[in-house]
């Protein structure tokens, strides 16, 4: 099939940067949105919150297209699709109506697992971890250049923004389509199309393994999109007086320091995850299995102990932040998010190296299934932080209580010496597949 | 996927490049947190943009 990987690599990077441009492009100018139609605090919430809405289906479906439709079509229907509800957008002077067309938008969001699929059809194993981290880690810092750079283009006319976000993404969904081929050979992607039907769907999610690394997803992407929406909050309730002593006085001046600390996790998260995936291969190459319990003898046993590595780091931050919280320390809090931060990345370069490699007939599902479910934890885990008997106990009962188990489970699935990815709820034949 | 082992495939010539960048956008991300705390604990501003 025509085309180099790198070349893949680069398309599939600048379409998802620019969809998670035009995903959080919507938070970027909520200020304006909400200056423009006099929004209330309940009203700000529900636009936040309405940008996670369609990730858990609309990436399951998104996966799954994806290997049926192979990764050129599907993202380039994202793109063009999402671009056009973009242009329609800053034209639109309802808010009813600009509600419904940003969460149209927000789909662009699912064509992270597209991307996944794409880049898994082109490399090989030994490089598969830096490959994806590049992808993922680079095209999820759109959202921080969002942020940083959008209001500072367009002001407070957001009208011209999502203008020209729409625009753009009809010129990458073209280049996508024109320059963007679906694997390296036509045999894998025969492959990826052959088993994209339900019955490979029923198979993957029914898998431990594929559970074990939804879960491990949960506890890294979606911990990182749960802090997004928690820590301003979070910071500017519970070291409001540390804060305030630092000489940020008033609501704006608390919102720049609890914005600060946020942004600070995010963008370690997404720039580390390069680097993550970097370790995958690193750990693949050298044969390190330093765990227990987990398999030693797997094909892609050592990335298996770098994500569990990966986990136990994540719960211990988390500890860590619920101590520091309690002890009353701003530094020490911050610290250890920022730490927190760099290990999330760690979990979600983790689990995208080893997705690949433990379904390579069905790519796309596979990160559907993982990256689609596992985004419910932006929603639940904000719920389990704020039910606390204070604020920052919340970390601990998460930590404990969710955390723990999953990594007790994730052991349990990756202790399988022999294709773990054939141990499941359902037999081989009851999932469908033939035995 | 190839059955290789991978313990002694050679990287292809991007790999080296692919790690050069993975390692610019880790200096990124240290400059920046860096850069973003030490404004925050100075009450001189914060995270770039976030005002």
């Amino acid at each position: 099939m025509r085309g180099y990987k790198v070349e893949q690599l680069a398309i599939a990077t600048v379409g998802f940067f620019w969809c998670f441009l035009m995903w959080f492009s919507t938070a970027a100018f909520s200020p304006s949105i909400a200056a423009t139609y006099h929004l209330t605090i309940k009203d700000l919430g529900l636009l936040a919150s309405s940008a996670i809405w369609m990730a858990p289906v609309g990436r399951i479906v998104a996966g799954w297209a994806a290997d049926r439709f192979g990764a050129p079509r599907t993202f380039a229907a994202i793109l063009a699709g999402c671009g056009l509800v973009s242009i329609a957008s800053a034209f639109t002077t309802s808010y009813e109506w600009l509600f419904a067309e940003r969460i149209v938008v927000a789909i662009a969001g699912v064509s992270f697992v597209v991307g996944i699929q794409h880049v898994a059809q082109w490399f090989d194993s030994h490089e598969m971890g830096t490959a994806e981290g590049l992808y993922a880690g680079t095209g999820n810092v759109g959202a921080g250049v969002g942020a940083l750079l959008l209001p500072r283009i367009f002001g407070t006319d957001y009208q011209s923004a999502f203008l020209w976000l729409g625009v753009i993404a009809l010129l990458v969904a073209a280049w996508y389509l024109v320059r963007g081929s679906a694997a390296r050979t036509t045999e894998r992607r025969d492959a990826a199309r052959r088993s994209g039907d339900l019955r490979g769907m029923v198979f993957v999610w029914t898998r431990y393994i594929a559970i074990a690394l939804m879960l491990a997803y949960a506890m890294s992407f979606g911990l990182e999109i749960a802090l997004n929406a928690w820590l301003p909050g979070y910071f500017a309730r519970g070291f409001h007086d540390e804060i305030a002593a630092l000489g940020f006085s008033g609501v704006a001046g608390l919102q720049i320091a609890a914005g600060t600390f946020a942004a600070v996790e995010s963008f370690n998260a997404s720039l580390f995850r390069p680097f993550a995936g970097f370790m995958s291969d690193l750990f693949q190459r050298r044969g390190w299995t330093p765990l227990p319990f987990i398999a030693k003898e797997l094909p892609y046993a050592p990335r298996l102990h770098w994500l569990g590595i990966a986990l136990i780091l994540i719960t211990v931050s988390m500890i860590g932040l619920a101590v520091a919280g309690l002890y009353g320390s701003l530094p020490l809090s911050v610290a250890t998010l920022v730490a927190l931060g760099i290990f999330i990345s760690f979990g979600t370069g983790g689990t995208f190296a080893l997705v690949p490699l433990l379904f390579p007939d069905r790519p796309g599902i596979a990160a559907g299934f993982v990256g689609g479910i596992s985004t419910f934890g932006g929603i639940v885990f904000p719920l389990v932080f704020a039910g606390g008997a204070n604020l920052h106990v919340g970390y601990l009962y998460v930590a404990l209580y969710m955390f723990v188990p999953f990594i007790l489970f994730y052991f349990w699935a990756a202790r399988y010496e022999r294709r773990p990815q054939e141990h499941g709820f359902l037999s081989r034949s009851l999932a469908g597949q033939q035995a | 996927m190839n059955p290789v082992d991978i313990r002694v495939t050679p990287h292809e010539p991007w790999y080296k490049y692919g790690v050069a960048f993975l390692l610019f956008e880790m200096a990124l991300a240290i400059a920046v947190s860096f850069y973003s705390l030490y404004m925050t604990f100075n009450g001189l501003g914060g995270f770039p943009g976030k005002h």
